[in-house]
């Protein structure tokens, strides 16, 4: 009788059937992944030097501040969460668009403060400022926090890396600029703001060009 | 879903691949077997050649061993296994594609000779020279050659089959090419 290689397949596959440690639920890894990067975060604004950036900016504004930097970890945080969820096998789509009403905001109550900024100073309200600076700073972290989340989220093995990368991608730059904001004694201007849409879309860029090797998709 | 096990008690495919991730190597074999009709028909909703199906049907049995691990207990199996069925079944497409926009097929560019049998050229002396010579390899080698070269299975295929490491698959090919080629000449695997 012929064995029909799909067959043979079968029987290879289960006698290889060692045990596998099974992966805990998305949330949960998410979960630990966002507290460990918190931990390092709070190092960060705790070592490095920064002179209370975030009174110096927000007086005045605290409550648009306070919205403001809720968004951007709201973002960053749901981003991440639902890039775990998207690298299972079989998990709804709809995970793809959790993170875009808390982006929607960041960006809107940033736009707002920008347009009330420009209103109070004039024509300086279009001051390139220390974007670069900004620039620098949101792609850095992001390569710092970007590396442990990427070790975190390829133990899945995920069988279509680009949506994973993409959400990875936001969730780390979305944290970065969250963190930027207490090294950022200066009110954000639409130029600042224009710098840091394009470093999360230069992270997010990176994050789907370096999918395979960071995700190891199976 | 449900397959009658081995005590007659019909068993979900959930409680199987959580015995399998547990390293239950019958409940395993049971699942494999039972999804497999099931993977079939997903991937014949969006590919036709019966060739190509199964070929797909095997990199997604493939892809549920190196996943496996993803498998929540309690979660129902049919949304993750047609996941897998269907990425492999759209990166199938794709290489298909790709592979018709750049290649023509054309089977006669193949034959050198109106006459058939002229096309065989020395086959059949190859396979009485390398019969006894393959006969001859380690039993790892022999595998590894067999699977890679003869099989043309992919490394990563190879070593699921074989449960070989993809590092010991290349050193056992490189050896037992060596070995033949000492052989019969170094010519044939030029």
């Amino acid at each position: 009788m012929t064995v029909r290689p799909t067959d043979a397949l079968i029987d290879a596959l289960s006698a290889d059937a060692a045990p596998v440690g099974r992966l805990a639920p998305p949330l949960v890894r998410a979960s630990a992944t966002l507290a460990g990067l918190a931990l390092f975060g709070l190092f960060a604004i705790l070592l490095l030097p920064n002179s209370n950036p975030l009174a110096m900016r927000g007086a005045g504004a605290e409550m648009q501040a306070g919205l403001e930097l809720a968004a951007a970890l709201l973002t960053g945080a749901l981003a991440v969460i639902a890039a775990f969820h998207v690298a299972i096998p079989g998990r709804p789509r709809g995970w793809l668009a959790i993170p875009l009403p808390a982006l929607a905001l960041w960006l809107g109550l940033s736009g707002l403060g920008c347009w009330r900024d420009l209103v109070r100073r004039g024509p300086s309200g279009w001051d390139l400022g220390h974007s670069m600076d900004c620039l620098a700073f949101i792609v850095t972290a992001s390569l710092v926090l970007g590396a442990p989340l990427a070790w975190r989220l390829s133990r899945a093995a995920p069988i279509d890396p680009l949506p994973v990368a993409a959400l990875g991608g936001l969730g780390i730059a979305a944290l970065s600029a969250f963190l930027l904001q207490f090294f950022h004694p200066f009110a954000v201007t639409f130029v600042d703001l224009a710098v840091h849409i394009v470093a999360v879309g230069i992270v997010m860029a990176l994050a789907g060009l370096l999918r395979r090797p960071m995700l190891r998709p199976a | 879903m449900t397959v009658a096990g081995g005590d007659s008690k019909e068993e979900s495919w959930g409680d199987l691949l959580a015995a399998a991730q547990r390293g239950d190597g019958g409940a395993y074999r049971r699942f494999l077997i039972a999804i497999t009709p099931f993977v079939r028909a997903l991937v014949r909703r969006r590919i036709r050649a019966d060739d190509a199906v199964e070929d797909v049907v095997q990199e997604t049995l493939l892809t549920v061993h190196r996943v496996r691990h993803t498998y929540e207990p309690g979660r129902p199996v049919e949304p993750w296994l047609a996941a897998i069925a269907g990425r492999r079944s759209i990166d199938a497409l794709r290489r298909s594609s790709r592979t018709g926009a750049r290649e023509v097929h054309d089977p006669a560019a193949y034959e050198t000779f109106a006459e058939p049998a002229a096309n065989i050229g020395d086959a059949g002396e190859s396979a009485r020279v390398l019969g006894p010579l393959m006969g001859g390899l380690p039993p790892r080698q022999k595998e590894a050659l067999e699977l890679t070269k003869l099989k043309e299975m992919s490394l990563e295929e190879a070593s699921a089959a074989s449960g070989q490491s993809v590092a010991s698959l290349k050193v056992n090919v490189h050896r037992a090419i060596k070995r033949l080629r000492l052989g019969i000449g170094k010519d044939m695997f030029e």
